[in-house]
């Protein structure tokens, strides 16, 4: 019945060529394995006898972090490290059941640790490859060394290995920027192949951010031991050397961070401080206090360490210049002048009467000075800090164009500063009050969002974000960190790549508006009844805000046993020097720290004192002369490269 | 290849063993090698997961082969001709279901690991790939050119390329490369005339920096980076080649017995029960075992081929022998890899391996070479 077609013949032909090459291919298939189970069986049999092929890690040596000058922040230290091969381990307990309980209890020992914690550590490794090493303790002394190495005779599996370890020689200092190291998690060995379990991963700051330039790559070698650990020779035709990591150098400026970090600390205030180069988003200090020490936070440590630091009150590990979010109260003022002149709702001249306060929407709305300031106009507005002639502003501009110029100046959303969880805080409008709050919005909270209180809430670097841009004309910078590395170009050279600023936006000022903001600024500082005035600096201009606001929300502190405390109000200071050609900007804020003249304003004194001290004692004349100009050295460090 | 033609199938092994008149239109050679295999698989599997977390691995493993064998003969009693005429329809259900992956599943389209594990649950790419061998063979059964025409080639390339780009994007290029073998087959069967191989040949050396540069995932690069030089990454498949060459040549030539393999139990092995199972049976089984297998495979082969050349018609004998290249090429790409002969991929060993998506595809695709087998004349219901 079958019926064959022209082709049928062809068709054949072809199947059978394919099932010749088939054939082939298994006679192929079955040589090489009669090569290697039948040549060359007696040596793989010994290498299964011994079962003793170990692969071991050579650790590439993480990269320095520096900060702008060439200073260590963060570098290596050589340590010991206790290892568990597990492969060993499970022959051993097959032999012998009590092998495991022994090998506990000897650790346990040895590193004064209780067998539980030792068992968890062990446990904690079963989901990986045998044959890689299970990093049991880190840092041991030398006699815990000796110890595990007269024992390896009982307990082969147990192997001491030289690293290296984290050391931050400044201890707090920075600490929220440079993070600190934690062991990689199980989601994180899934994620990032180049990672082998128990090894230490950045978890914050920079070492988190810049965590695989920092890495370099791991090498490797195969060693065949015998059944005692004992090394009997090397595989070297699958080793691998490692490759040290990016050596980094960051914008801060130790000095800076340090001088900050002190005030805090010798005050005992709560807080955050951001020093941004608003010439190009580099930012040369970012304090937030209290600090944690990274060098104890790269341990591995006890469950019990954890606690304590978890039950720390003051929350250490939240970044607050990046992470708190906080009501700007009076420093957003000089966003709202800015909006108001920019939209041409109001010029130079406008003013406002104040009388102390003034009825809005039906309800009345107080000036913090109750004998009111008369007719003010921006600038004195600014100066004197008058709240009733911002709520005219406010109502005028409606709460939708507040909210628009806000994002401009990066309010809102995140400034994308190269550190990880940077919030994004809130800036409210009709629309958001819409579609978050499902509630209309109230033209009465206008009043009060124009005066920095309301749902608005920002971070320090937002804040320092928009100073920068009002002292350099309107540049919106990514601020950054990260200022240079150190790669090794294709010939294995040593390159130095620098970070160029970037630039979100630039926003049109006009020159009278800027001029008349920054003029209401400066007042602030160096006029007589200005609540800046601790911020003075004599022979520089610097130009600033003070801010109180009542404690409305705010994340990452709650300490609910200290009430007064907790209702104190919070100071900003926020300002930038020279008033023009800016060069620094020093944004300042201390929770519960009463008002934003007397507690912070001091430091940004100091700060700025510290950056201009050439010009300072040098010439002694102010510094907007050309000559002076010409002649400073440059505020912030060295060039490019010329780091040792 | 003489011996290839003929179809007294009645002197085959199993055949004496059933008498009913249906069974006996079976070819009963390729069912009973399939079981066989399939047998010595779970065997294999038990042996390599039986101390430890995976014991329950071997009772799931018998759980596919039955599941497996039920679709296996429902693939043969539904006539091929029916499914030949619903090929298209299916051919585009398939691509919705890829195209509802892409666009919704993106949490269940992950990218399959170094170590293979095997999916418990259906992947519709393994429907996918019926589907398109079903489509390729429809689309010959009506091509009695005796060389692919330029329009045929193109319309091949749509049926194998469209499933391919989408899979690709998943981004599984294992998967992927699985229907490589269906447009070789294909193409090899439809006759290429030389012209078309020097055209062919070009494309795909323009086409391989593109690839590279253009669409390989970074650890993509690095294992064919690793295959050219192993060095690379010793802890990686370097170390996974090496302990299963440790393994196998330690096996010798008649092995170390049932459950005696040390290197593979105590977990020196990695992937012991998916990918690397033949190395399992080459340690305990040693070079005996290894050619046992290797012929079973190669008898497998040869019946499927038979009965492609004595199917009935043009389709007939496309489908089965698409679908004995799958058998092929993930035999010797397995096979291969576990001495080191080919670079390290998540390519199971077909009805061995441990893993439900593999076991049931291959089934399926074994039903539908005896399914051709079975309607090899005309009258047959």
């Amino acid at each position: 019945m079958k019926v064959y077609r022209e082709d049928e013949k062809t068709l054949q032909g072809r199947i059978d060529v394919l099932f010749w090459a088939v054939v082939a291919a298994f006679i192929v298939l079955a040589s090489s394995f009669w090569y290697v189970q039948v040549v060359q069986a007696e040596k793989y049999r010994d290498l299964s006898d011994a079962n003793a092929l170990r692969d071991v890690t050579v650790r590439a040596q993480r990269g320095l972090i520096l900060d702008r000058k060439g200073r260590v922040l963060a570098e290596n230290q050589p340590s010991h490290t206790l290892v568990l091969m597990r492969n060993e381990l499970s022959q051993s307990t097959r032999r012998d059941e009590t092998h495991l309980p022994r090998l506990v209890r000897f650790v346990s020992t040895v590193l004064g640790l209780n067998e539980a914690e030792v068992t968890r550590r062990i446990e904690k490794g079963r989901a990986t490859p045998v044959n890689l090493p299970l990093t049991i303790a880190e840092d041991l002394s030398i006699p815990q060394v000796a110890s595990i190495e007269a024992g390896k005779l009982t307990f082969p599996a147990l192997s001491v290995e030289s690293t290296a370890s984290r050391n931050y020689p400044n201890a707090t200092i920075a600490a929220h920027v440079l993070g600190y190291m934690g062991e990689a998690s199980a989601e994180e060995l899934k994620r990032r192949p180049e990672l082998r379990m128990g090894d230490l991963v950045g978890r914050r700051g920079v070492e988190l951010v810049y965590d695989t330039e920092l890495r370099g790559k791991d090498g490797a070698k195969f060693i065949v031991v015998d059944s005692h650990g004992r090394v009997k020779e090397e595989y070297d035709k699958l080793s691998r050397e490692p490759q040290r990591g990016q050596n980094i150098y960051l914008t801060i400026d130790l000095d800076l961070q340090r001088k900050a970090e002190q005030y805090f600390m010798e005050n005992e205030m709560v807080g955050s401080c951001v020093v941004l180069d608003p010439r190009n988003g580099e930012v040369l200090a970012l304090v937030s206090s209290p600090a944690y020490d990274p060098n104890i936070y790269s341990k591995r440590f006890t469950s019990t360490v954890w606690k304590t630091i978890l039950s720390n009150p003051f929350r250490i590990e939240v970044n607050r210049a990046i992470q708190g979010l906080y009501s700007p109260g009076s420093v957003f003022k000089i966003v709202m002048g800015m909006a108001g002149l920019e939209l041409g709702v109001i010029d130079e001249s406008t003013q406002f009467h104040c009388a102390g306060s003034e009825s809005f929407y039906g309800r009345r709305f107080r000036c913090w000075n109750k004998n009111g300031h008369g007719s003010v106009n921006l600038e004195e507005a600014i100066k004197v800090s008058c709240d009733v002639f911002f709520y005219n502003l406010g109502a005028k501009l409606g709460v939708n164009r507040i909210a628009d110029y806000s994002h401009l100046l990066t309010f809102g959303e995140q400034t994308t500063i190269d550190l990880e969880g940077e919030k994004p805080g809130l800036v409210p409008s009709e629309s958001w009050a819409r579609d978050k709050q499902k509630r209309k919005w109230y033209p009465s909270e206008t009043i009060s969002v124009a005066i920095g209180q309301g749902p608005l809430l920002v971070t320090p670097l937002q804040v320092a974000n928009m100073m920068a841009a009002i002292a350099n004309g309107g540049s919106v910078y990514q601020p950054h960190v990260l200022h240079q590395r150190q790669v090794n170009d294709a010939a294995g050279k040593p390159q130095t790549l620098t970070v160029a600023p970037r630039l979100l936006h630039k926003i049109h000022l006009d020159p009278q508006a800027l001029s008349a903001v920054r003029t209401g600024l400066w007042r602030v500082v160096n006029e007589a009844g200005g609540t800046g005035a601790k911020a003075r600096v004599e022979g520089i201009d610097v130009a600033g805000k003070t801010g109180t606001v009542q404690v409305v929300a705010q994340e990452g502190w709650v300490r609910a046993d200290d009430l007064p405390f907790k209702f104190r109000d919070h100071a900003w200071f926020a300002s930038y020097a020279p008033k023009e050609n800016a060069e620094l900007v020093v944004v300042i804020f201390v929770e519960h720290g009463g008002h934003g003249g007397s507690d912070a304003a001091p430091l940004a004194r100091i700060l700025y004192e510290t950056v201009f001290a050439d010009r300072l004692h040098g010439g002694g004349g102010r510094i907007t002369s050309p000559q002076a100009r010409a002649t400073a050295p440059q505020p912030v460090g060295p060039p490019p490269g010329t780091a040792r | 290849m003489s011996e290839l033609r003929d179809t007294s199938f009645q002197t085959g092994p199993f055949s004496r063993l059933v008498s009913s008149r249906t069974l006996s239109r079976l070819d009963l050679n390729l069912l009973g090698t399939a079981i066989l295999i399939a047998a010595i698989g779970s065997v294999l599997v038990f042996s390599a997961t039986a101390e430890g977390k995976d014991a329950q691995l071997f009772g799931k493993q018998l759980v596919w082969i039955a599941v497996g064998i039920v679709a296996m003969l429902i693939f043969t009693f539904i006539d091929y001709r029916l499914l030949l005429d619903i090929a298209l329809p299916l051919w585009i259900v398939g691509i919705l279901l890829l195209g509802w992956l892409l666009v919704w599943g993106q949490e269940t389209a992950k990218v399959k690991s170094w170590i293979h594990l095997g999916a418990f649950q259906f992947q519709p790419s393994e429907f996918v790939k019926i589907f398109t061998v079903l489509l390729v063979a429809k689309h010959f059964d009506s091509h009695s050119e005796p060389y692919l025409t330029l329009r045929s080639m193109l319309t091949l390339g749509g049926i194998v390329g469209l499933p391919v780009v989408m899979i690709v994007v998943q981004p599984d290029f294992g998967t992927a490369a699985t229907f490589v073998p269906v447009a070789f087959a294909a193409v090899f069967l439809g006759g290429i005339r030389p012209r078309f191989w020097i055209i062919g040949t070009v494309i795909a050396l323009l086409a391989a920096p593109v690839i590279w540069f253009g669409f390989l995932q970074p650890y993509q690069k690095e294992r064919v980076m690793i295959f050219v030089d192993p060095q690379r990454d010793p802890h990686g498949s370097g170390y996974q080649v090496m302990q299963s060459k440790i393994a196998i040549g330690s096996g010798g030539i008649t092995g170390k017995g049932f459950r005696e393999g040390t290197q593979a139990k105590l977990e020196y092995l990695p992937a012991r029960h998916t990918d690397f199972i033949f190395a399992v049976l080459g340690e305990e089984w040693g070079f005996v075992g290894v050619l046992v297998m290797l012929t079973l495979y190669l008898f497998f082969i040869t019946s499927a081929l038979r009965i492609a050349k004595s199917a009935r018609d043009r389709a007939g004998t496309f489908l089965a022998v698409c679908l004995t290249s799958f058998f092929i090429f993930h035999i010797l790409i397995n096979v291969g890899m576990q001495i080191g002969l080919l670079p390290t991929t998540g390519i199971p060993l077909p009805l061995v391996s441990y893993g439900g998506s593999s076991m049931l595809m291959f089934f399926i695709a074994t039903g539908l070479i005896l399914n051709v087998d079975y309607r090899k004349f005309v009258n047959v219901g």
